[in-house]
């Protein structure tokens, strides 16, 4: 087996659901290898120019660079060039799949316990080692109740780390843990990221202002609504890399700003790039415009908790009247596909390419949502609520596109929502409290099923904003995620699905492409489906 | 009196020491009241910064920490106490989005950039709205009045966010002569710094100059019939002597009044200049402060804004008894 095919083999093995137990015990060895030779196949090129200076127009909201306490899908792709993940995401141009980062081996003891062996001389910015020790601590500051990290959740069955040698580390769960490569990798899963532990006891609360991390640059400055500035870290583990001497991130807050920089050449690229720009860059030939179907869906959430959407039959009504085409045409311009479930093109293992063909989920149907509305309680013309913010639109999204092109849809089956337009904060307090008839969503950057269906729409979890219920989905979904065969979980994600979407808390909208647009100058820009922007392997012409 | 428009005297309350002290205790109450009326309606709005930071992390569990944390769960009263009794003393609380002091991200940070933006533009706009007034006045009923109204009311009327994208897209984006966004200090790179507020201030200039224009062509059309420019005529003196000596020095204190009076148009137009230009001044600030519900940062903006307008009203104050030697007598 030459490298390459073994490559392929464990990125198919890891992407697939982590069914690598006996992969690894004979694959193991040569994930080391598979790194080296990633980074040869890199040079053999013609030879990117080292030094220079990226400027970035960073459009999306940037909260903190503490990855353990980021809520933003901005500041991930930032701390992506800060840190390191024990896991990092790859994609080959057809499969995302899990590559070692700071972990130079991964081995699976039993189905609960987690072996790292660790890349030997690797540094923080801040000249500490990271070690087998600081892995444990960085994990376990994540895990800490007292910490209160938003994504403790990820680490809720991990039993306890140790350290087995000054680079080995063991992680053991309570229970079989299908989700553990997304939160090691450092970027949707945030929890596995490395950080300083010298550096965190020395800021405290404001180490999100200064990180420290093992990542290819170092954080130079960040000004307020203005810039964030990095430099090539001399030290970084994957030799001869980064090529950039500098990175500066101008924050953006208004994306036609964004937009006119980058067609006027003042900026070499955008963190991100709203539909509606799409059409107009494209055409323009010095611009590359990065951008494919991503782990997310659209939806409009509906209350089941209150009247008229507690009524299963008004709300498949919806679920089946709704035009997924004209959505994609008009509301995403052509950047998207229609969704007929929650799970989406990358998380390849689970997503059934041909789903249109096997009359599963939801899709536009108009006989369909006249029965279910026949079945309805509420014979009447109902005015549901419908509230949306046009905050989406700087974060990639739609504005308040999708609920006007709904409402005539509805209005065919007697719904005519009374669309509220607020601000995000409104939104997102009226959201969480329940306070709607009908909201629209999106679920972005997610690579496996556990994280884009399990904890929005299982009882009781804070995500599930519309306060749906149904112990069938929870026990399938719950199952699915404690085990580690690709073919059970699939099932069982099939399963969990097939309720959910039959009960239509949500009509599920579209899978959406997600942009990055570079300079033609801009060399070497390794794209990867999950909101990321890593500027390691970047180069300047 | 010639001028349209009378002055007002905000300070003059006494003489001496007691003026001085009476103006003192107005501001003071003024600054109070601001801080009040600002601070209850800022709670009164709906969305809580809680959920905007917790974003798609939201848990009921990091909600209540996050509120405990921020104070939030503390009664209103006692929030402003706490609030007021450390902003009077310089400590005006540390920022919970950028974890920065919000005294220097407000004072030493955002406020040169408005004020370096505010003056630029302010600049430009006497640099050509008082020609055009002049212009306009001098040559009444003219084309050229015709066209210099025109440019002022079309300045006038053009909202700056919509004025400033035009620009952009004219001159950044098409002819690429001006950059588009960001901020160079002036005093740091005097070139630079000037390139890079070229739009943004002509852009918020472009408001004021409509302003300044139609001020002076009106109280100079009135200042045109006064004897003193017959007399000033018949003595001999060359025209361009007559409007811009005698006829300008009378035009002033309406002038002077107006830009006072119209500071809150000038740093309403900056919020929006800045946004559209992408300058970390202080309408950015309190854009994303109010986007992400950050209270004491508001305040904090709203508490300088209302301290500009209080020093800008005691600046044309103490104009007007420069520009009439009259007034001097109140007071001496």
């Amino acid at each position: 087996m030459s490298n390459m095919d073994h490559k392929v083999a464990l990125a198919a093995t890891l992407a697939a659901g982590f069914s690598r137990r006996q992969m690894l015990k004979t694959a193991g060895a040569g994930m080391g290898l598979v790194a080296a030779s990633a980074i040869g196949a890199r040079s053999a090129q013609a030879a990117p120019r080292k030094g220079g200076t990226i400027t970035l127009a960073w459009l999306d909201a940037i909260d903190t660079l503490d990855p353990h306490f980021t809520m933003s899908g901005g500041s991930i792709k930032v701390i992506n060039n800060l840190y390191n993940g024990i896991l990092k995401v790859e994609y080959d141009g057809k499969v995302v799949s899990f590559a070692p980062d700071l972990a130079e081996k991964w081995d699976m003891v039993d189905e609960k316990t987690h072996v790292f062996k660790l890349r030997p001389n690797v540094k923080f910015h801040n000249g500490d080692v990271c070690d087998a020790a600081a892995v444990k601590w960085s994990l376990e500051r994540v895990a800490d109740p007292e910490m209160k990290s938003p994504h403790a959740w990820k680490f809720a069955q991990l039993a306890g780390i140790d350290i087995v040698d000054p680079l080995t580390v063991r992680l053991r769960f309570k229970k079989p843990f299908a989700f553990l490569p997304v939160a090691l990798t450092g970027s949707t899963g945030r929890a596995g990221t490395i950080v300083s532990k010298r550096a965190v006891e020395q800021h405290g609360k404001a180490f999100g202002r200064n990180p420290v991390g093992t990542g290819p640059f170092r954080f130079v400055s960040w000004k307020e609504n203005d810039s964030i500035e990095m430099v090539r870290n001399p030290d970084y583990f994957e030799a001869g890399l980064p090529y950039l001497d500098k990175v500066v991130l101008r924050i953006v807050k208004e994306p036609s700003a964004g937009v006119a920089a980058m067609m006027s050449g003042q900026v070499d690229g955008l963190s991100l790039c709203p539909f509606q720009f799409i059409p107009e860059l494209r055409k323009n030939s010095k611009l590359s415009v990065y951008g494919q179907v991503e782990g997310n869906y659209s939806f409009i959430g509906m209350n089941n908790k209150r009247s008229p959407f507690d009524d299963i039959a008004m709300r498949q009504a919806v679920a089946f009247a709704i035009d997924r085409n004209v959505i994609v045409k008009q509301s995403y311009f052509g950047e998207a596909i229609p969704a007929y479930t929650c799970i989406s093109p990358p998380m390849t293992a689970f997503y059934d390419p041909n789903i249109s063909k096997t009359g599963r989920g939801q899709f536009f149907d108009m006989a369909k949502a006249r029965a279910f509305r026949a079945k309805a309680k509420n014979q009447g013309e109902i005015n549901p609520v419908f509230i949306v913010t046009e905050g989406f639109t700087g974060s990639g999204g739609m504005g308040t596109r999708n609920a006007q092109l709904v409402s005539p849809m509805l209005a065919q089956i007697g719904i005519k929502p009374k669309i509220e337009l607020v601000d995000r904060a409104v939104w997102a307090q009226r959201r969480n409290a329940g306070d709607f008839d009908m909201y629209d969503e999106a679920w972005i950057a997610d690579l496996d099923p556990d994280e884009t269906i399990t904890p929005e729409w299982s009882t009781g979890k804070p995500w599930n904003f519309v306060g749906y219920s149904n112990p069938a989905f929870d026990k399938a979904a719950a199952a699915a995620s404690e085990i580690m065969d690709t073919a059970a979980r699939r099932k069982l994600y099939i399963a969990a699905e097939d309720v959910l979407l039959g009960d239509a808390p949500l009509a599920v909208l579209a899978h959406m492409k997600v942009f990055k647009i570079m300079s033609k100058k801009v060399q070497g820009f390794e794209y990867v489906p999950a909101d990321l922007l890593n500027l390691h392997t970047v180069s300047l012409a | 009196m010639a001028s349209a428009v009378q002055p007002r005297a905000f300070f003059s309350t006494g003489t001496g020491f007691g003026r001085v002290l009476g103006g003192l205790a107005q501001t003071g109450l003024v600054l109070w009241v601001v801080s009040v009326v600002s601070f209850g309606f800022l709670k009164l709005s709906p969305g809580d910064p809680v959920t905007v930071m917790l974003g798609s992390d939201f848990s009921w569990d990091s909600y209540d920490k996050l509120y405990h944390d921020l104070g939030l769960d503390l009664p209103l009263p006692l929030q402003y106490w706490h609030w007021l009794s450390r902003f009077v003393q310089g400590d005006w609380g540390t920022s919970y989005v950028s974890q920065q002091d919000i005294f220097e991200q407000a004072v030493l940070q955002a406020l040169p950039v408005t004020l370096t933006l505010a003056g630029l533009s302010l600049l430009i706009a006497l640099v050509v709205g008082i020609p055009l007034g002049v212009l306009a006045a001098v040559r009444r009923n003219s084309w050229a009045d015709l066209a210099a109204s025109a440019v002022a009311i079309g300045g006038n009327a053009f909202p700056s966010f919509y004025l400033g994208v035009v620009l952009i897209w004219i001159f950044g984006v098409t002819l690429g002569w001006f950059p588009t966004m960001g901020f160079v200090a002036p005093w740091e790179d005097l070139g630079q710094g000037l390139w890079h507020l070229a739009l943004p201030a002509l852009t918020l200039g472009a408001w004021y100059v409509g302003l300044i224009a139609a001020v002076t062509r009106s109280s100079l059309l009135e200042v045109l019939e006064q004897p003193y420019m017959d007399a000033a005529r018949a003595r001999g003196e060359p025209e361009w002597r007559v409007i811009w000596l005698h006829g300008m020095r009378n035009v002033l204190m309406p002038l002077v009044t107006v830009i006072g009076l119209q500071l809150g148009g000038m740093l309403r137009g900056a919020v929006m200049t800045e946004v559209v230009f992408t300058l970390p001044g202080l309408g950015m600030m309190i854009t994303s402060a109010v986007q992400t519900r950050e209270y004491i940062v508001v305040q904090a903006g709203i508490m300088i804004t209302a301290l500009l307008f209080i020093l800008v009203n005691f600046l044309v104050d103490q104009t007007y008894s420069i520009l009439d030697p009259r007034l001097r007598k109140n007071g001496r």
